[in-house]
């Protein structure tokens, strides 16, 4: 028998999940009070569509500036702990190792400085996917092969044309993995946060409903958490493949076309 | 065909490159080392000149010097009877051991790559980046990208690239020196009908002796550090070179005398 592709297995495990996921809590295997029935949850979701599509506008809204703020400052504070070896040496060691603290401690103490609004997470969750942003971009700028730089400079390129045509192209595939891991902290950041204090987000529904023990609603909203991260990804790594085409591709060799009637054997 | 160069021309007025007095110390962790020593050296326009010694004679480093990449301490060094401040690809362009071609660019872009540097229009950069990539062998293959192409036709790209801006010297460092053996001997072949359309004056660098009595007019044996120039070797074998030479007694004894020299300097 042939085996499987294992996209199609994967599929396969997905589906599976989805019927246990019916079947347990209806059977009476796992009380619904812990997994509510999946049909369930699609029955709230269909019913309740108004209140998830205005608290996960809220989200997005969070998502989205926080977003800005981890990319926008990423980027530049990577550039240039990246490119500068002063700043380097003594940035990215201390940089490093904040990376390594649950920042979800300093939530806190946003919320005393910005209220329990939007503003609060925007700025948690901006600052929790900074740092691998920074990191990456650092990472990126560092590790450019020096040769391409010394062939750049003997073909007389001046400094802004070694950062527009060489620095910037060589370190975009590990700005955007970066990138994604920012992105999806960001995500993470915004929901935690959501859920700790506040009044408004698919994080404080699922706090909400968990409080009134209605797991329907609750597990409502972890489906479009989850939806959401997944579409992230999914965006993520499309922009990643399209902008890094020639690193991916080289696992993926390209037929090699030969022109019909070459006389000349093919170079070597 | 390339008018027989084994036939000594009085050299013209003013020599392609001109190395004099040329010093140059680096700052090591004990004081200064002292890299090149009194390098005085002379290449005519039009010359295959062949630059040979053991690893770390500086051989690399008086290359990067003519390129304008790196700077002497001391001495004269011009290229084209002016000093080389900066990088010009004007006058020189530059072949490295490692192809270095970008990867996020097309072969054809590659090649062009010094032209849109300067801004020139785009007709005419791919009107000479495929005139280029033609003259390396390379029809029908601009559109691949490096991670596409055999090491052996990186290298003709990259040849091609230093040839784009039409530059009269091509400095080349260890260009084939990652190839394989007979990808090496097919490039090398190579190189010499392509310099053989193009009349460019040649500097290149190698390890390999059977390379440099194969492609040169003229072996210079560099010393170990501190690199002085120790020899200059004649290659009086007529071109186009063939394969069948490599069997000759001439080009034996060449060989073997360039062996005995570099021994000798270490």
């Amino acid at each position: 028998m042939k085996r499987p592709a294992p996209s199609t297995v994967r599929w396969l495990i997905l589906a599976a999940l989805l019927v246990f996921w019916e079947l347990f809590p209806r059977t009476g295997i796992i009380p619904e009070l812990f997994l509510p029935a999946l049909s369930k949850v699609v029955v709230v979701l269909a019913r309740d569509w108004h209140e998830y599509a205005s608290e996960l506008a809220v989200t997005l809204y969070e998502v989205f500036f926080a977003m800005l703020i981890a990319c926008g400052c990423g980027i530049l504070a990577g550039a240039l702990v990246g490119g500068i070896a002063l700043l380097r040496n003594l940035l990215l060691p201390v940089f490093s190792s904040l990376y390594a603290v649950p920042i979800v401690i300093l939530y806190p103490i946003f919320t005393a400085w910005f209220g329990i609004g939007s503003q609060s997470k925007i700025i948690f969750a901006g600052v929790y996917g900074f740092f691998p942003v920074m990191l990456s971009t650092a990472a990126g700028i560092r590790t450019i092969d020096e040769q391409l730089l010394l062939a750049a400079r003997s073909m007389g390129a001046t400094v802004p044309q070694q950062i527009m045509r060489v620095i910037i192209p060589a370190s975009i595939p590990t700005v955007l993995t970066g990138l994604r891991l920012g992105g999806a902290l960001t995500i993470i950041g915004v929901v935690v946060s959501e859920m700790l204090t506040s009044s408004a987000g698919i994080g404080y529904l699922v706090t909400r409903y968990r409080t009134i023990l209605d797991s329907p609603h609750v597990f409502g909203a972890i489906v479009m958490i989850l939806l959401l991260s997944i579409m992230f990804d999914v965006l993520a790594r499309a922009v990643e493949r399209r902008t890094a085409v020639w690193q991916t591709a080289g696992r993926k060799q390209r037929e090699v076309e030969e022109p019909i009637g070459r006389a000349a054997p093919a170079p070597v | 065909m390339k008018p027989n160069l084994t036939v000594v021309h009085e050299a013209p007025a003013r020599p392609a490159i001109e190395v004099a007095g040329l010093n140059h110390t680096y700052a090591g962790r004990e004081g200064d080392v002292p890299a090149l020593s009194d390098i005085s050296l002379t290449v005519s326009a039009g010359r295959f000149v062949v630059l040979v010694g053991p690893s770390g004679c500086g051989k690399t480093s008086l290359l990067m010097m003519m390129a304008g990449l790196r700077h002497q301490t001391s001495g004269k060094l011009d290229v084209q009877g002016q000093p080389m401040a900066a990088p010009d690809p004007d006058r020189v362009g530059v072949v490295f051991q490692e192809a270095s071609l970008f990867p996020w660019l097309s072969a054809l872009d590659n090649i062009a790559f010094p032209l849109a540097l300067r801004g020139t229009p785009k007709a005419e950069q791919h009107a000479r980046s495929t005139e280029m990539l033609n003259l390396v062998g390379l029809t029908g293959f601009g559109a691949r990208y490096p991670h596409e192409l055999s090491g052996g036709m990186k290298q003709r790209v990259s040849i091609a690239r230093g040839l784009v801006q039409d530059p009269p010297v091509l400095l080349m460092d260890e260009p084939f020196a990652a190839l394989d053996e007979q990808t090496r001997m097919t490039m090398g072949h190579e190189l010499l009908r392509i310099w053989s359309q193009t009349s460019k004056t040649v500097v290149f660098v190698t390890h390999s002796l059977t390379e440099a009595v194969y492609l040169a007019d003229e072996v210079l044996v560099m010393s170990a550090r501190p690199g002085r120039i120790i020899d200059r070797i004649t290659v009086n074998l007529p071109r186009p070179r063939t394969y069948e030479m490599m069997g000759t007694e001439t080009f034996a004894k060449l060989r073997d005398r360039i062996w005995q020299q570099i021994r000798k300097g270490e």
